[in-house]
């Protein structure tokens, strides 16, 4: 097995690629009669689906992940542990399944970079940031804590940072609103193809 | 047996020296074509001489007589060994030659196809599939019996992403009707593990819809599965077809069908307890069907369907209300299917959590970005290209000389008006 692809991949953190990468590999791999299950690497390839938040893939990738593995390999089922939350969006399990894990140091950057276990901006943290602010118009500190994934005063601090208010007698917080631009200027060729639909109408 | 040895020397000889220029391998198929019994009849031999071949040059030869080994009963043994070779070939093969006997590469791939089932081993088929249908469609709109093989082993194999790349072509162009029922059927499963709902719903309304002259089990098990996803995206199900579906699928269908129009039925009531108690009752069938877990997610998108109908009447609402009158059981819990729904975009509010309330907004999109114009502009040539490609059709059904004929044994004579003017206009 030539795993020099995804080796790369993962030492560019190049982590929107793993999953397409593993997922041509296997089927490559798997078209060739060789069995691959005891030695693929199926916590990266979850995670490659997580990382992209392409929750089907994961799904039925870990259904096809043989006993034998999740019993041997805690890892992988640590993994789906993810996957699983993200599942049945229970938002303040995803932190809890991250965290209660020791991954090995072959995952651990990919993790981080999914979580934001090191850094704030990460993917997860942001994407739920964002799910908030078009959601609510005010929430508690101690809901923004566990969608989050902070302790209530980093999130408190987190939210103000992005302009957010804090009503301290009822610790409720008032979400600003995200103003997003969006490119509204028309290129000339576009009349050029209404030109176009109106000559196909006519004939 | 001399004979048969030199006949079999010559013909790998042939093969190998007319495997060049077009007008050679043309020459070569008709060889081959007239030499079809003999290699029938020693397909050892020829196997054996597979090895002086090399199937990314010699890609006809070695497809005539591979496809002479797969033709009769293969022992177990030898499984393993033959799906080798075939998957070696579908890779390797000249795209040109393969083409001249596309029935013959049909028919190796049907063979791997069949193999890999009694293997076990599905996922052994998907990438090779995958390629031979690139390589034997004269276009991504034709259809070929290779596409519900393929879709099947994705299925199987869990491989639901690999399978759902095929399902973006458009196709127009399908030769055998079974192929067509089989690949819309697998199509729509494929969709519904990717939650591709709305184009789970189109594939299986093609089955449901196609011509059909007699029943059949494909459109039975589509007609289920279209219930239960219309239901689970349009939130409602019409139990009327359209104009153009076959009569007998009109008059049969839900015959077939009646636990799964009763469950709409239930549905279309809004009352989540009956649903519930309708489904406990009947889980056997549903089971049977394999369609339980459709049928679970149908009652799971009724409470979503409850609090969408609530957007259309109020403008702002306490979670507890949304609660009670969408039968669910904590206002904490109508928050987070309040908050789901927005998440996926199916519906705009905003949620306080202070005051307890949800408002309801106006969808924000105001048709004038750049992105939305994109999205038009490309609806609106698939539209253009569409209608160019029924005009066609229409036009070559109109030069039909079956078709004509039908067309005048029923109008019986023609009226005068038909001959009126026009030759005395030409005797001038």
């Amino acid at each position: 097995m030539d795993f020099s692809q995804l080796t790369d991949a993962m030492a560019s953190r190049s982590y929107d690629k793993v999953a397409d990468i593993c997922d041509q590999l296997m089927l490559q791999i798997a078209s060739q009669g060789v069995a691959f299950q005891d030695e693929w690497p199926y916590a990266v390839h979850l995670l490659g689906h997580i990382y992209l938040n392409d929750l089907n893939s994961a799904r039925f990738l870990w259904k096809s992940v043989p006993l034998s593995i999740k019993e041997s390999h805690p890892e992988v089922c640590a993994v789906w542990k993810i996957g699983q939350q993200l599942w049945i969006r229970n938002y303040a399990g995803v932190y809890d399944s991250i965290r209660s894990f020791n991954w090995s140091a072959e995952i651990q950057d990919f993790i981080a970079s999914f979580s934001g276990k090191f850094l704030l901006t990460k993917k997860y943290t942001r994407r739920m940031l964002e799910l908030l602010m078009s959601a609510y118009s005010t929430i508690s500190i101690q809901d923004t804590a566990l969608f989050l994934g902070m302790n209530e005063n980093d999130a408190t601090n987190y939210v103000m940072q992005q302009g957010w208010n804090v009503d301290a007698a009822s610790q409720m917080l008032t979400v600003k609103k995200q103003v997003t631009v969006t490119e509204q200027k028309i290129d000339p060729s576009k009349l050029q193809r209404l030109t176009e639909y109106v000559f196909h109408l006519e004939h | 047996m001399n004979l048969n040895a030199n006949s079999v020397d010559s013909l790998v000889a042939e093969i190998q020296g007319f495997s060049g220029s077009s007008q050679d391998v043309n020459h070569l198929n008709n060889l081959l074509k007239q030499s079809e019994d003999v290699i029938r009849s020693q397909a050892a031999t020829f196997a054996s001489c597979l090895t002086q071949l090399d199937p990314s040059i010699h890609s006809l030869g070695y497809l005539y007589i591979l496809e002479a080994c797969t033709a009769g009963p293969i022992p177990e043994a030898q499984a393993n060994e033959l799906v080798l070779s075939v998957v070696r070939f579908i890779d390797v093969c000249s795209v040109a030659q393969i083409r001249l006997v596309p029935d013959k590469f049909i028919s190796i791939c049907k063979r791997l196809h069949e193999q890999v089932m009694i293997l076990g081993a599905p996922m052994r088929a998907v990438a090779p599939l995958l390629t031979a249908i690139r390589k034997i469609q004269p276009s991504s709109e034709h259809l070929t019996p290779l596409h519900p093989d393929f879709l099947q082993v994705c299925l199987l194999s869990k491989c639901y992403k690999t399978g759902y790349s095929i399902l973006e072509d458009d196709v127009y162009e399908v030769d055998q009707p079974r192929d067509f029922f089989l690949y819309c059927y697998y199509g729509g499963m494929i969709c519904i593990g990717q939650k591709r709902f709305a184009k789970a719903l189109e594939l299986f309304h093609n089955v449901v819809t196609a011509p059909m002259s007699s029943m059949n089990a494909i459109a039975v098990e589509a007609y289920k599965k279209y219930i239960l996803v219309s239901l689970i995206h349009l939130r409602q199900f019409s139990a009327t077809f359209p104009k153009y579906t076959s009569s007998v699928a009109q008059r049969n269908l839900k015959n077939f069908s009646q636990p799964y129009i009763e469950l709409a039925n239930s549905y279309s009531t809004g009352n989540i307890s009956e649903l519930e108690a309708f489904v406990v009752a009947n889980q056997e069938k549903f089971e049977n069907g394999n369609n339980l877990g459709l049928v679970k997610q149908v009652v799971s998108s009724m409470y979503k369907r409850n609090i969408q109908r609530l957007t259309q009447t109020y403008l702002t609402l306490s979670l507890q209300d949304i609660a009670n009158t969408a039968q669910i059981s904590t206002a904490k819990e109508a928050e987070m299917h309040v908050l789901e729904m927005i998440e996926d975009g199916e519906i705009y509010a905003t949620i306080n959590q202070k005051d307890g309330m949800v408002r309801f907004l106006e969808d924000p999109e105001e048709y004038k970005t750049c992105e939305m114009i994109e999205h038009i502009d490309s609806s609106i040539s698939r539209i253009m290209k569409l209608s160019k490609k029924l005009t066609t059709m229409d036009e070559s059904m109109a030069c039909d000389p079956l078709y004509l004929s039908k067309v005048g044994r029923e109008r019986q004579r023609f009226d005068f008006d038909d001959f009126d003017g026009v030759p005395q206009k030409f005797n001038l």
